[in-house]
């Protein structure tokens, strides 16, 4: 076979040492980052506002074994998935329908380039108004703030597809609205799998700000009460906490695409 | 259902007619635009001037009675190669069990068996080219617009082709328009050769190919009607090649 993926590592380590190595080096900043924290706390800054790593580290335990995360956890996974699920299924469409329809793309081009640049999360107080505290406003802004990166990689890709692919399959019986479902979707599923890659931590961040304010559950509400409650270990428990679940999604992401889209 | 006979009119300059069952052939220098007459003919491209006809009938856009083998293969990439080969009969409407054995047939007349699983990034470009060939033989089109369709392929596999395709044409009565650049190719292959102008190029000239095709393919090439259709082919393409060197 042409294209086997033969291994060519110009990397000095022999095998045997490279997957730990690895796996140092990916983790190091952390543990910087980490160190830095400890040495500061106390030191450079009050240990009542910048509690240590342990002293956080004990707080998200408590979290977790009192199962005080758990209700949070879950709203804010739920909306989550509902925001970025309805920003990708909202967003190929609308990034399809640009690249392959000129009056759609007239009609929304504009409309994007000036919403690029607003942050969602300027939104929220305008989400509280039209729909008040709770799961539609910081839902909405999720959606808001995910479906700028899908459109576009989605719209990019799908004005980049392969003519002669298209040709193939009107050739082979298509019509013209099929091709878009049957060539251009999965021609552009690369790009919308970046999109989607990129609106993940986008999601979480979104979703943090707007629960901040806009919700009485989730994690969001709980690094603000606890924080206006002045318990700064667990504010910082739940931020930790937030952080790793947003990395563990990026991870299970992308372990997944690897798994389900055989041919890239 | 088509019968086959392919018109294309004053397009610039009249290209020519393909009769009904005919395997007519076309070459031109790179660049001439043989490429951009199949896509004509196909109904992927309109023509800004003069028309397209399949059985005397101006075409409507592209149809399943013509079938394009690209010359850069063209195939869906999240497609396996019997995914591949199987899109214009699920397109049919062609009952599974039906589709895998057609699939299977072309995939195995093309030597790719033990392929059907891979993706087309995984192939070779000449493993490609087959695939393309598989797919778009697998829906049988009544006209077969082949496009360079051997060039990527090496001489045992592209003569061994090169019968498949008569025998395709001679039992399935297709009309072939097939594009080369190889001149002994297109003569023993067919029974007229197109030849064309370098860009934007035009009809230069439609050469007759009268070859005692009884014989197998050795007799064929050694013979003297081969070699002189051969040579007179080369001579009016190599003319349009130093008219063009010598216009620059
Ligand atoms: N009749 C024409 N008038 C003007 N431009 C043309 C005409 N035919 C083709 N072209 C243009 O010429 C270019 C080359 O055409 P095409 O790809 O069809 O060439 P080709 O003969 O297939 O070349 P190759 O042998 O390298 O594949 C294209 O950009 C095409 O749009
Ligand atoms: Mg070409």
């Amino acid at each position: 076979m042409a294209n086997a993926d033969v291994p060519l590592s110009t990397d000095p380590l022999p095998g045997v040492l490279r997957a730990p190595a690895a796996i140092v080096v990916q983790w190091l900043p952390l543990g910087v980052v980490t160190a830095l924290w400890e040495l500061a706390s106390g030191r450079v800054v009050d240990r009542a506002v910048l509690p240590s790593p342990v002293t956080v580290a004990g707080a998200i335990g408590d979290l977790i074994a009192t199962g005080e995360v758990v209700p949070h956890l879950t709203v804010s996974l739920i909306r989550v998935a509902i925001g970025l699920g309805s920003s990708v299924a909202v967003g190929v469409a609308l990034g399809v329908g640009m690249a392959r329809s000129k009056p759609v793309e007239d009609f929304f081009d504009a409309f994007l380039t000036m919403t690029y640049p607003v942050p969602k999360t300027a939104l929220v107080p305008l989400a509280i108004l039209g729909l008040g505290v709770g799961t539609e406003a910081t839902v909405s802004i999720v959606f808001l703030a995910c479906l700028l990166p899908v459109v576009l990689n989605a719209y990019n890709a799908a004005g980049d597809v392969d003519r002669n692919l298209v040709w193939s399959a009107r050739m082979m019986g298509t019509g013209e609205r099929r091709v878009l479902w049957k060539v251009v979707v999965p021609a552009t599923v690369p790009e919308i799998v970046t999109g989607i890659r990129q609106a993940i931590p986008i999601a979480f961040v979104a979703l943090v700000s707007a629960e901040l304010v806009a919700s009485n559950r989730g994690i969001g509400h709980l690094i603000l009460s606890a924080g206006q409650l002045g318990n700064y270990p667990r504010m910082f428990a739940a931020i930790v906490v937030i952080s790793a679940v947003a990395y563990v999604a990026v991870r299970w992401f992308e372990l997944l695409c690897d798994r389900v889209i055989a041919w890239t | 259902m088509t019968d086959g006979r392919v018109t294309v009119s004053n397009l610039k300059k009249v290209y020519g007619e393909a009769d009904e069952g005919e395997f007519l052939s076309v070459v031109g220098p790179s660049g001439c635009g043989k490429s951009t007459l199949l896509y004509l003919i196909a109904g992927f491209l309109d023509p800004t001037s003069g028309t397209v006809a399949v059985d005397g009938e101006p075409i409507d856009g592209p149809g399943t009675d013509r079938g394009v083998v690209f010359q850069d293969y063209a195939l869906f990439p999240w497609r396996t190669v019997e995914g591949n080969t199987t899109y214009g009969l699920e397109e049919a409407g062609v009952p599974e069990s039906e589709r895998e054995a057609i699939a299977e047939r072309y995939i195995e007349m093309m030597d790719l068996d033990g392929f059907e699983e891979k993706y087309p990034e995984e192939l070779s470009g000449g493993m490609r080219q087959r695939v393309s060939l598989a797919r778009t033989l697998a829906y049988d089109p009544a006209i077969l617009l082949m496009d360079e369709p051997f060039g990527a392929l090496d001489r045992p596999l592209r003569e061994s082709l090169q019968d498949h395709l008569l025998d395709i044409w001679r039992d399935l009565e297709k009309t072939v328009v097939f594009i080369t650049h190889d001149v002994e190719e297109a003569v023993y292959l067919s029974e007229r050769v197109l030849i064309m102008t370098r860009h934007p190029g035009t009809k230069k000239a439609m050469t007759e190919v009268d070859l005692d095709r009884s014989k197998g393919r050795e007799a064929i090439v050694t013979s003297d009607a081969f070699t002189r259709t051969k040579n007179a082919v080369w001579r009016s393409l190599r003319e349009e090649t130093e008219t063009g060197t010598e216009a620059r």
